[in-house]
Formats: structure tokens, sequence, C-alpha cells
């Protein structure tokens, strides 16, 4: 009984500790507030070890073909280099100001087995500015990136900066042809899209936001954008092309595949 | 520059108490329920104001656009009340013949909604 009761007392101490942490704003948010280096190892073991248990059941292609390298030389130009830099290439200045720091890919390279890159690529790291390429990138195009990581090491600064730049598209080829529609796919395109900094999206966690209205019972809403009769088809061409209803409009074209389109219509068609 | 807290501070104050526009908010929640508004938008303490058409309007007067067009200010929230189709040219949103005295008392409602 004196055991439980100091527990509690103890619980309650923590806890109005915590929240008293919390509320008086003491906590450092700036990126140029370094971590205290037991946390940096705690968060960076956590990491790692999230990785490496997701990445280990990814199957992994044949490797290192010379056009795949040079597609994923095309692609790391045009989406990777500008923070993670190359052998003998500094990131764009505004990635230096990350915390944390974009990881430096030559070694990465070197260290990181090929699932765990081809799954930190695919869906992105939270809490730092890792993006996840899923909604992108074909699967094809991250492991020619991937392929292009374990070899970077291994280029000289003057390698690198001799390779041929292809010409890219790198939209070309991210959708497949063959796909189901999906609601659950759909919640999480709503929310790699961006959707939620403007619109507030039951299921999907964001910021209070208050740019667009609300989408709560969307589904049972009779106009979209004020302009378009709400239907599944007019819902995949709001959300595609925006500007082409309503020209004035302040919601951009986000470059939305078709696929992407239908999986956003099908989770917001059960907002009722 | 160390008075412009207080200036905001009462800027905010003065905010909360004058309505928007200098209409008359209890008139304006009276006239968005004769001008039918509710047939097509959600409004908090509105009667029968359960529409399903256009968007709800609680919280109105946070959200960045109205309409998804215009900039949300008080006098754009008056205009385009009266006038619609001058702003989104293809909205499904009528002129209803809203005169501007009429107009500024549902904004000066709208803005109540936080």
């Amino acid at each position: 009984m004196k055991l439980l009761a100091t527990l509690a007392v103890l619980a309650v101490v923590a806890g109005a500790a915590g929240a008293t942490f919390v509320w008086s704003g003491a906590y450092d948010i700036s990126a140029t507030d370094q971590h205290l280096p037991p946390t940096y190892w705690l968060m960076e073991k956590t990491m790692r070890r999230s990785v490496a248990r997701r990445g280990n059941d990814i199957v992994v292609p044949p490797l290192g073909a010379p056009k795949q390298v040079e597609r994923g030389l095309a692609l790391y130009r045009a989406h990777c280099v500008q923070c993670h830099g190359a052998p003998g290439v500094a990131p764009e200045p505004f990635s230096l100001g990350m915390t944390p720091l974009p990881a430096p890919l030559v070694q990465t390279g070197r260290e990181w087995p090929a699932g765990d890159i081809f799954w930190v690529v695919k869906y992105g790291i939270k809490m730092t500015g890792m993006p996840a390429w899923e909604f992108r990138m074909s699967e094809e195009d991250i492991w020619s990136v991937v392929a292009l990581v374990q070899r970077l090491p291994y280029f000289s600064p003057d390698d690198y900066r001799r390779t041929a730049v292809p010409g890219l598209d790198a939209y070309e080829a991210r959708a497949s042809s063959d796909w189901e529609v999906s609601i659950r796919r759909g919640r999480i395109a709503l929310q790699q899209y961006a959707c939620v900094a403007c619109h507030r999206i039951p299921g999907i966690t964001g910021h209070e936001a208050r740019v667009g209205p609300p989408l709560a019972g969307i589904a049972s809403r009779t106009m979209l954008g004020g302009v378009l009769s709400n239907s599944p088809d007019n819902m995949v061409r709001w959300i595609r092309e925006p500007q082409q209803a309503s020209p004035l409009t302040a919601m951009p074209d986000l470059g939305v595949t078709e696929r992407d389109a239908r999986d956003m219509a099908a989770y917001l068609s059960t907002l009722r | 520059m160390m008075l412009l807290p207080l200036l905001l501070l009462s800027a905010c104050q003065a905010d909360k108490a004058t309505p928007a526009l200098g209409g008359d908010p209890e008139n304006g929640r009276l006239l968005l329920r004769q001008f039918g508004c509710g047939t097509c938008h959600e409004i908090p303490k509105v009667a029968t104001a359960r529409g399903k058409v256009g968007p709800p309007l609680g919280g109105i007067a946070h959200r960045v656009y109205i309409a998804g067009v215009l900039p949300n200010t008080p006098e754009n929230m008056a205009s385009f009340i009266r006038h619609p189709e001058k702003h989104a040219p293809r909205t499904a949103m009528p002129d209803l013949g809203v005169t501007e005295t009429h107009a500024r008392d549902m904004v000066a409602y709208l803005y109540t909604l936080r």
C-alpha cells in the first residue's frame, strides 16, 4: 500500500513537472539549439532500429546496371543533391540550417543495406526534413536512386562533375497502369499532397488549418469549390485541376495523378 | 516601439467589442435566416441553417479565403454576399439582392463566428 501511494505521488509530481515544462515554453525549439548528446543518441538509435526492422524484409532487385545508375543520377540531381550534396558538391544553403542535418549520402551508401535506403526514400522520416517519395516516384525509380546512392561513394568529385546529365522527367513514370481504388491509400495521399495544410480533414492529423473549408461531411455536400456538383468524377477533376473548374480559385494544381486523386476521392466519400 | 504591444492589445480588444463594418450582429443573424442562407450553408445559431450545398460557416471569421477566391476581409465578405458572381464567375451562389446595409449586418454576425 505504502509503495503504491509513493508511486502515485511520484507519477503526479512527474506529470506536473512535465506539464510545467511544456506550458512554460522553457524548451528551446530553435534549430540552432543542439540536442544533448544522450538525446541525440537516443533519437538516432530509434530511427536506425526502426528503419532496420522495416528494411530487412524488403526484397532487393539486382542493382547497379549502368542504365539504372544513370537514371538514379538524374533523379539524384533533380531531388536529392539540394539537401544531401554529392562528391565535391555542397548542399544548397537552406539545407545547412536544418536540424537534424541531412545525412551525407556518400557515407550512407557505404554503410546502409539497400533495403534500408529504399525504405527511407519511399517512406521518409518523421520529424526530420526527409520527405516520403512514395507518391512522387515509381518503385523502379526509387531503386535507381538506391543503386546510385550505393555507387556514389566510389565517384571521385571529378567523376561526379563529369557525369553527363541525362534529360529528366522525374514524374513521367511514377504511376503504374493497374491499380485498385484504395480508401486507405487515399488517406495517406491526402496527407502526402499537403491537403491538410489548408483543410481540416477528419482522420488526418494536422494543424488547425483554416485556409479552405473543413472537409468534415464533404461526402454529403452538394457542391465542390462552389462550382461543380459533387460526384466522384467531379471530385477527381476538382482535386487534379481546380483552376480549370474555377479559374480564380486559390486552390493550386498539385500535380495529383489520376490514381492518387481516385484514392483521395474514395477516402473523402467516407466523410459523411 | 514600446507602445506597439499596447496598441495591438487595444486593437484586439476593440476587435472583439466593435462589430465588423459597424453592422448589427443580432440583426445580421436574423437576416441570414430571412434571406434563406441556411438553405445552402450550416450557420451556428441560425435556426434551420443546416444546408449542405456550400461550405459550413462555423469559424468563417478565421477562414483565409472566401469561396476560395477572395481574401477574407469584412469588406470583401460584404461585397461577395451582395454580388457573388462578380467575384467567382462560375459560382453556384446566387445574387439575392442583399442591400449594402443588410450585408454589413450579416458580416457583423458572421465575424462573430470564430
